[in-house]
């Protein structure tokens, strides 16, 4: 007879059976394209020339450091996930993946976005890169969301940080250009993501998310939207008049701010039914197209430019 | 229970050894673009490689 009852240790730990798609779902790859989008405008605009491997190596980073963010965020936040509709299918809710193996993977990534983007490009990028995941990871997801309605408009700050980042990649430096596109995306997170919690209140209620609709009302949130928006159709025009950027940018810019204006003021308006409803998802919808619009235009400026100087 | 009755380690299953070979190979692949991205650049550098004003 054993002296040891084998019975009672566990001898069939947890091996997990979660494959690849599920560590990349962690990434958050729909947020990782738009990072990957705005840093690599923020790139393309900096008046040097940046070889390709160095610029390949700095967007990647980037893009893997947003990864590591989701990953962190997703390790925190897998109790209110379970309680979401839009969130209770990631891999941690699921059982796919454990929370200590999501903190793995998101600081391990973290570590090497950070320590790559420092080494082979330059400190000022690393170190703005290792600050944006922090500002993401514990001001935002750790300090703010669960506390204060005012969580997205601070924590916004960290998904305004890409082009920023990327422009510290290519110059070694920061100057008013990389500034305005964090205005932009900052002055764009509120409208977008109130907008998305007004037909999503139900949700972030269940989990106790004090987003501004669960804690203010549907009506003051209205109201913030268009006051946002008011300040984002502003900050994004105010470059061509300044002379950052020039007038095909400034009449996109002017064209796209009158639609976004026009849905908010709709959302505003309609209050509530169908029509209340379907005003919410179109500035939810549109909002994502002003913001690549706006980036694109920037990006296609410059493309052309250096195609067929003679057409600009 | 016997001792000797009892399986000998862990026998995983063809679910958690197909999971496991993906995830391997996926380590492998982000190693490998690690190690050609730091070559790669050192290459674009050259001897600039050492120069990283703070």
């Amino acid at each position: 007879m054993s002296v040891v009852d084998h019975s009672a240790i566990e001898l069939s730990p947890r091996i997990s059976e979660a494959d690849v798609a599920d560590y990349v779902a962690l990434l958050k790859p729909r947020v990782m394209s738009l990072v990957i989008f705005t840093a690599l405008v923020g790139l393309v605009i900096a008046p040097v020339h940046v070889h390709p491997v160095l610029a390949f190596t700095s967007i990647l980073c980037i893009a893997v450091g947003a990864g590591a963010s989701g990953a962190l965020n997703m390790w925190y936040e897998s109790d209110i996930d379970a309680l979401m509709s839009r969130t209770a299918n990631r891999p941690i809710p699921r059982g796919r993946i454990t929370p200590p193996e999501a903190l793995a993977f998101g600081m391990t990534l973290a570590f090497f976005s950070v320590m790559t983007l420092g080494i082979l490009v330059n400190w000022i990028a690393g170190a703005l890169l290792a600050f944006t995941i922090f500002f993401y990871v514990v001001i935002y997801t750790i300090a703010l969301k669960r506390w204060t309605a005012q969580n997205i408009v601070i924590g916004g700050a960290a998904g305004a940080l890409p082009p920023v980042v990327a422009w510290a990649a290519a110059t070694g430096s920061l100057s008013v250009e990389p500034l305005l596109l964090f205005l932009i995306i900052f002055f764009w997170t509120p409208p977008h993501f109130w907008a998305l919690a007004l037909f999503r209140s139900d949700d972030y209620a269940r989990a106790g998310v004090p987003m501004l609709p669960v804690v203010a009302g549907p009506d003051a949130t209205r109201l913030q939207i268009l006051l946002y928006t008011i300040v984002l159709v502003a900050v994004a025009l105010a470059p061509w008049p300044l002379g950052y950027f020039d007038a095909v940018y400034g009449v996109t810019s002017l064209v796209i701010g009158g639609g976004m204006l026009a849905l908010a003021i709709n959302v505003f308006r309609f209050r509530e039914g169908r029509e209340a409803l379907r005003a919410t998802r179109r500035l939810f919808a549109f909002s994502i197209f002003y913001l690549f619009a706006l980036f694109a235009t920037l990006l296609i400026e410059v493309v052309v430019r250096a195609v067929a100087p003679s057409i600009w | 229970m016997a001792d000797n009755d009892r399986p000998d380690g862990i026998v995983l299953t063809e679910a958690q050894k197909k999971s496991r070979r993906q995830r391997s190979i996926a380590i492998a692949l982000a190693l490998g673009v690690l190690v050609v991205l730091f070559f790669a650049v050192t290459i674009v550098k050259g001897p600039a490689v050492l120069v990283r004003p703070l």
